[in-house]
């Protein structure tokens, strides 16, 4: 293979591809998402032109836009004879975009994807002819058996098709495509902490979540439901270890004085929160006295010129 | 086919300024504000792809208005808001980036109110966004610039997803002394070209001078820039850019590396564009060599301060692996 070529290929990777998904056929590879991880998977069945190309693999690295696709940077490990794992903190992958990734081997060999991936963009050049190679996408919000998140849909046994969509994807109306279940459909999405409106498509006609009380009015005089996803958030003070209690006040409890106690665990004491994407203020009470976060810089001064410590959750 | 709209705005609009007349007065209100005191107001923001938008009611309508230092005017959406007067064509022509903006329309505005911040006296231009509404799917009122903005310091925060807005006196001194509770660790002093925010830089060793704009969505960098500056700039694909003429076109985007401002101020690689800024360049009477917009912002929480002609910065929280 010329590498050298591929990669003056992958340079000119042009944004206008096309992107055909049979969901019941293919499926997302080359990632999952765990939490707040992702875990990129290299899995050497899933790429014949390695598997059958007769040179060993001493190493694997992930190569993409996230990381200029540097063919060195990204290693990953072995966790068996056919199977490489990189883990990394899903919030290096916060912008709107979808990211192209492919697999090298050895710093040399791109690892080209069969075409029963679910998630393959056709590589083009830069006056849009098809290369012969595949990139791998990493949706920002996207389906995953792992997601945090799982709409489901009673009923509608006939359906042909049902399509979930959502602020989440600004209301596109084909890409989260619902599996039918025994007593329904469902999808999983991994999703960021945000409040979120959604609506699902049965067959092209669009209805609100029958399941979900929660619902606001939208522009079509009808009902858009709305999804509040949170995330936990671990508060800790690893100070005034000898302290009687420590509360944690914050404007998300209405600035209690007794009831977030704090517990003390190795040394610091914790409290840990679901919260809601946003800005929240807080403040522990130290036997009594408040006192800001001392590991945290970011404070702002109230309206009456208290300052208090802020967390940003997002 | 789906989501795949990788379109980007760069919307720098140059207006000229004009007489201003007096008509009832429809305030405009930050409906999401937070009061600090009198004269500081803190609006949160959503960033919709990289545009920093604010949720404004204005004239009985609650909408998206972009945060544009790029623009000169408040700008409202034809498609929203018609204007008062007839249309005049007499050099009345904006010239923007890509494209003239032509059919320009006025529209008076007496008062802005930000709760209790009001200003007189503005003026809008109405212009026809809907080119925006349709590549970024969100319903847009309008953009707020630089009209509204210089009376003010205006931090940027993109960590904490807010602009605060403190009212300062002539010299540019801040009303009250509690707003920011965060240290400035640095500055920098800037240059105003009209309403352009110009900063000098340097790309690797070469010195460079950069607009800075809070609505363009990408870097740009003039193609027509040294080698020596150009080798720091490594392409990676095609983009298709649209302006706020709704004009599109084709440029090479890729990251520039070795940005810095001073020894202290210095940023990791942006995601740039590689584009001609003759055009803009001919519409501000000076040279340019880039614009900074998003990514700026993104690295660097930012407080502009237009009446001292600085930039001021907050550190960025170390965020836990």
């Amino acid at each position: 293979m010329k590498i050298k070529r591929y990669h003056i290929f992958l340079l000119f990777i042009s944004f206008v591809f096309s992107f055909n998904s049979y969901a019941q056929l293919k499926s997302i590879k080359g990632y999952k998402i765990i939490g707040e991880d992702v875990i990129f998977v290299f899995n050497i069945n899933d790429y014949p032109n390695i598997k059958y190309n007769g040179d060993p693999v001493d190493n694997v690295f992930v190569s993409g836009e996230f990381n200029n696709w540097a063919k060195d940077q990204w290693p990953m490990s072995k966790a068996n004879d056919s199977t490489y794992l990189l883990t990394k903190d899903l919030s290096l992958f916060t912008s709107d975009f979808d990211w192209e990734f492919k697999f090298i081997i050895n710093s040399e060999h791109w690892a080209e994807p069969s075409s029963d991936f679910e998630n393959i963009a056709d590589a083009k050049t830069e006056d849009g002819h098809r290369l012969m190679v595949y990139n791998l996408k990493l949706y920002s919000a996207f389906i995953t058996d792992y997601g945090n998140i799982s709409f489901k849909l009673k009923g509608h046994k006939n359906a042909k098709k049902v399509i979930l969509s959502g602020t989440f994807n600004r209301w596109d109306e084909s890409g989260f495509k619902m599996k039918q279940t025994e007593d329904g459909w469902k999808v999983t999405l991994q999703l960021r902490p945000d409040i979120y409106q959604y609506r699902f498509i049965v067959d092209g006609n669009w209805i609100e979540d029958p399941q979900n009380p929660s619902k606001v009015e939208n522009e079509y005089q009808g009902f858009n439901s709305v999804i509040d996803v949170q995330k936990n958030v671990k508060f800790q003070l690893c100070e005034f270890e000898d302290a009687q209690t420590v509360i944690l006040s914050a404007d998300f409890n209405n600035w209690t004085e007794q009831d977030f106690k704090m517990t003390k665990v190795d040394g610091c004491w914790v409290y840990n929160q679901k919260l809601s994407g946003g800005k929240y203020h807080y403040k522990f009470i130290v036997d009594g006295n408040w006192i800001t976060d001392p590991e945290n810089t970011v404070k702002e001064y109230d309206n009456e010129g208290h300052i208090n410590s802020v967390c940003m959750v997002k | 086919m789906h989501q795949l709209i990788k379109i980007i705005i760069a919307i720098l609009i140059t207006v000229n300024l004009f007489a201003t007349e007096i008509e009832p007065p429809p305030p405009i209100v930050f409906t999401k504000a937070e009061i600090v005191n009198t004269s500081t107001t803190r609006i949160p923001f959503k960033i919709i792809d990289h545009l920093i938008v604010v949720e404004v009611a204005i004239l009985d309508k609650e909408g998206n208005f972009i945060i544009d230092t790029g623009s000169e005017t408040l700008i409202l959406n034809s498609v929203h808001f018609k204007a008062t007067r007839a249309h005049r064509q007499d050099g009345r022509t904006k010239s923007g980036v890509y494209n003239d903006i032509e059919n320009v329309k006025e529209k008076y505005l007496d008062v802005l109110s930000i709760k209790d911040l009001s200003l007189e006296k503005l003026n809008a231009d109405v212009i026809d966004l809907s080119h925006i509404e349709k590549i970024k799917k969100i319903e847009l009122l309008g953009i707020i610039g630089y009209s509204i903005l210089k009376d003010f310091e205006i931090f940027i925060d993109m960590h904490l997803n807010q602009i605060t807005l403190t009212k300062t006196d002539k010299y540019g001194e801040r009303l009250s002394k509690k707003v920011y509770a965060e240290t400035i660790h640095d500055s920098i002093d800037i240059k105003l070209k009209k309403h352009t925010i110009i900063v000098d830089a340097l790309v690797g060793n070469k010195k460079v001078k950069f607009g800075l704009d809070t609505a363009a969505e990408y870097n740009q960098l003039n193609e027509d820039l040294d080698s020596e500056i150009l080798a720091y700039f490594y392409p990676s694909k095609k983009l298709k850019l649209t302006g706020a003429s709704g004009q599109k076109m084709k440029v090479l985007a890729g990251k520039l590396y070795r940005v810095k401002l001073n020894d202290s101020i210095y940023f990791g690689p942006m995601k740039t564009v590689l584009t001609n800024l003759r055009k803009m360049n001919s519409a501000f009477s000076t040279k340019l060599d880039g614009i900074l917009g998003f990514e700026f912002f993104a690295q660097k929480r930012t407080i502009i301060n237009y009446k001292k002609r600085k930039l001021y910065f907050i550190k960025s929280p170390i965020i836990e692996p």
